[in-house]
């Protein structure tokens, strides 16, 4: 008990050294807060995707035709703008050519030029592609079941098209109901990489400089064992990443709705990911005796599981070959957890097999720090 | 000048002898660019995404969904989709581990109600974890919604054909009717081939930049595009690593010590700022080496790249002697630079494309080294001389070392 009460003690030290440090709070709030509105902003997903997405319209066409296809491709989410010669500035452009309806009429394929400016929203470009599409595909199946005879008087009346079939979508059965927001993919993944930046930096490099200003070797004048001194180290750590991770959710919670699903159990993967993430701060302090070098370290380690882990982008347009080799990053499994546990409303039987992968390597992390903690060079 | 030159030839060796925490700093921004470079670099020139997996579920087992599945093994769908087909449960636990986009339930009766022209209804059930790749599926179901309407209307007689056959007893159909039927649906198909083979209407696409518009890179140039925000924002650590001497050496009394001989103030100061420009300039050489060898990235004019690589080596450097002109000691030093980096960076575009931010965010982000060395290898790559970055940089710069140097030589003196 006595043991327990000197571990605490000391952890609980060194956290109130780390928040009375000013540069705690930049890193671990406003930094990830400002990566939460950027990455946020960036992954806004379906809510906010250009509501109307624009499509410039060159008319040449000298027949009927030509307007019987924009009518075709007129929907809530396209903006048709027309313009009368070919305009210097757009989005995108289709170009309807003057002998758009004689090659119709006269049953001759034709590819109408669509222009589409690099640097344009690729969701916008992709919905009026696949509204093109649509269009093209209700003009073809229209000629082919009534276009038997004169093309020209094809325009004068004809039976109207059905949609017969038609698409409903839906989320599976007991997830979700409404669309998830930017925010909702953003804050876990920002949070998981910032428990990774933040303690593996701070949590590294305050071990090292225990160590070299003797701190360590001191402490040991009290009834405190090495191996005691060890735990209270991790524990502090481990504290470190839970008081981000708590301080991140909460304000997600505040300011941008941010739904967890499973709060407690959302909270036990990140403890048991931030016990992996403590342990290795503590090994790599432990190991290293220069501040750029852990900090180098901690950036790379942090950013390369960060990105193979997908906490920077949706982990579906990731190739296979790095999907699989994600799996070597803890943030790939407590993400993965994290997305079970908000867009499956999954319990704790479906978390399970990632809260053991980060258990085991929290444990395996803790064994090589506790091998490797030195008390003095 | 001599003592200065030996000085700065001293730093140089100093840093190489222990060049661990710059080695690492060299390897993150090409870890980072490999690793983006894998991530978004397209398989092939038309796919730009990995085949999108979808779970078909029919519940039907049918003629018309056969048919409906059968349109999935085209090679051109093959390319877009993974189909595994599967039941409801499958398909939930597939979307769960990540391996389905999306589920298409094909309804019970689907063939029934083909074939008796009523109105049919397909599911798209989304992966609820997924953020783009459901949408592509679901618009592509759309499209194939229309075909499968307007085939249905094309082939109405014949379908309710069929659909008397499905009823009655098998002995009592009337097979030698079939014989026209077929006939006609046979010229119906000979019909349509002169709409659909060729197809009357195709879009031919066209990649175009804007009048005025900013340079954009093709996904091919991925690893010329990300390279220099990476190495931009390592310099920027590289640098401030080096710059630290300043307020080591003072605060250890080595600064105190040398200028006890005949060295002047000046001298280590301008040693001091040449040696983090010249080790920035280098770093940014080796980025690029790197980054043309292994990468084959392309930098445009050698020429315009070494100025532009020269004028922001030479700007970091007199940012960092003017930081660290105000700051106390090491520990100082080291809680601010890095969160001044960050935000150099995250601001500047080596984190996330300056397109993609707010407007407000990319103001901000013209205050940033970052940006305009970005903005600038943008402009070397189009073979364009980066006149602007070259200007902002190099008086910004000069502007820093003018601030820099006194207040360095009054702090060395004191």
């Amino acid at each position: 008990m006595r043991r327990l009460k000197r571990i605490l003690r000391i952890a609980g030290n060194d956290i109130r050294i780390m928040v009375k440090d000013k540069v705690f709070f930049f890193w671990t709030l406003a930094f990830p807060i400002l990566f939460i509105l950027l990455f946020g902003y960036l992954y806004k997903g379906g809510e906010t995707a250009p509501p109307s997405a624009e499509l410039t319209v060159l008319n040449q066409d000298e027949g009927r035709w030509g307007a019987y296809f924009l009518e075709k491709i007129k929907s809530p989410g396209i903006v048709l703008k027309t313009a009368g010669t070919e305009p210097a500035e757009y989005n995108r452009l289709i170009i309807l050519p003057p002998d758009f309806s004689e090659k119709i009429e006269a049953r001759k394929d034709q590819a109408l030029a669509l222009k589409k400016r690099e640097d344009a929203s690729a969701a916008a470009a992709a919905r009026v592609e696949i509204r093109l599409y649509q269009a093209i595909a209700r003009l073809l199946s229209e000629l082919v079941l009534y276009g038997d005879g004169d093309l020209t008087k094809f325009l004068d009346g004809h039976a109207e098209f059905r949609d017969l079939v038609t698409v409903k979508t839906r989320y599976p059965a007991k997830t979700i109901t409404v669309v998830p927001g930017g925010m909702d993919h953003a804050i876990p993944g920002i949070t998981v990489q910032f428990i990774m930046m933040m303690v593996l930096i701070y949590g590294g490099v305050t071990v090292m400089e225990d160590r070299k200003k003797g701190v360590l070797s001191r402490l040991l004048f009290s009834p405190l064992s090495p191996g005691a001194l060890y735990q209270a180290k991790l524990l502090a750590r481990w504290l470190m990443g839970m008081l981000q991770a708590l301080m991140l959710f909460v304000v997600g919670k505040i300011f941008f709705r941010l739904n967890l699903g499973d709060v407690p159990l959302s909270l036990l993967v990140i403890a048991v990911f931030a016990l992996a993430t403590a342990a290795l701060s503590v090994f790599i302090g432990s190991l290293m005796g220069k501040e750029d070098m852990i900090i180098g370290l901690s950036i790379l380690m942090a950013n390369v599981f960060a990105g193979l882990g997908g906490c920077w982008w949706p982990i579906e347009v990731v190739p296979p070959a790095v999907r699989t080799m994600g799996m070597i990053s803890p943030a790939y499994w407590a993400m993965d957890a994290l997305h079970k546990l908000r867009f499956f409303q999954g319990d704790f039987a479906a978390v399970a097999p990632n809260l053991g992968v980060l258990l085991a390597l929290a444990v395996v992390l803790s064994i090589l720090a506790g091998r490797f903690f030195k008390i003095r060079d | 000048m001599r003592r200065l030159l030996l000085i700065l030839k001293n730093d140089i060796l100093r840093h190489l002898k222990a060049p661990v925490a710059i080695l690492l700093y060299l390897i993150i921004p090409i870890a980072m660019t490999g690793l983006i470079g894998m991530i978004f670099t397209p398989s092939s020139k038309d796919n730009t995404l990995p085949p999108i997996q979808v779970v078909l579920v029919d519940k039907d087992k049918g003629l018309a969904s056969r048919l409906f599945l059968g349109a999935f093994d085209a090679d051109q769908m093959k390319k877009m989709f993974q189909v595994t087909v599967a039941d409801e449960a499958e398909g939930r636990r597939r979307m769960e581990k990540g391996k389905a986009s999306a589920m298409v339930v094909i309804p019970a009766r689907f063939t029934l109600d083909v074939l008796e022209i009523k109105p049919v209804v397909l599911e798209v059930v989304k992966n609820p974890a997924e953020q783009f790749l459901p949408d592509v599926v679901e618009e592509f179901m759309n499209t194939m919604a229309v075909m499968l309407s307007g085939a249905i209307q094309a082939f109405e007689p014949e379908a309710r054909g069929i659909r008397l056959m499905l009823d009655g007893p098998i002995d009592a159909f009337p097979w030698e009717s079939l014989g026209p039927e077929f006939g006609k649906a046979q010229k119906k198909v000979v019909a349509a081939e002169k709409y659909l083979n060729p197809l009357l209407i195709r879009l031919q696409e066209e990649k175009t930049k804007a009048v005025g518009a900013k340079a954009f890179m093709t996904r091919s140039d991925i690893f010329s595009a990300v390279l220099p925000g990476m190495a931009v924002m390592f310099l920027l650590f590289i640098v401030q690593t080096v710059m630290r001497d300043i307020i080591s050496e003072r605060e250890d009394g080595k600064l105190r010590r040398m200028l006890t001989t005949p060295l002047r103030p000046g001298e280590l100061i301008g040693a001091r700022i040449a040696g983090g420009w010249l080790m920035g300039f280098a770093i940014l050489l080796v980025m690029a080496v790197f980054g043309t060898l292994v990468f084959k990235a392309y930098w445009g004019s050698p020429g315009y790249f070494l100025l532009l690589a020269a004028v922001t080596a030479f700007w970091t450097a007199s940012f960092f002697a003017l930081m660290n002109a105000f700051l106390k000691n090491r520990n100082q030093a080291g809680a601010i630079s890095a969160p001044v980096i960050l935000a150099f960076s995250v601001f500047g575009g080596s984190m996330l494309s300056t397109e993609a931010m707010p407007k407000a965010f990319q103001a901000i982000g013209l205050a940033t080294p970052n940006r305009w060395f970005i903005d600038g290898a943008a402009l070397v790559r189009e073979g364009r001389f980066p006149a602007a970055a070259l200007l902002v940089l190099a008086a910004s710069g000069l502007i820093l070392l003018f601030l820099a140097v006194p207040l360095l030589r009054r702090r060395s003196t004191v």
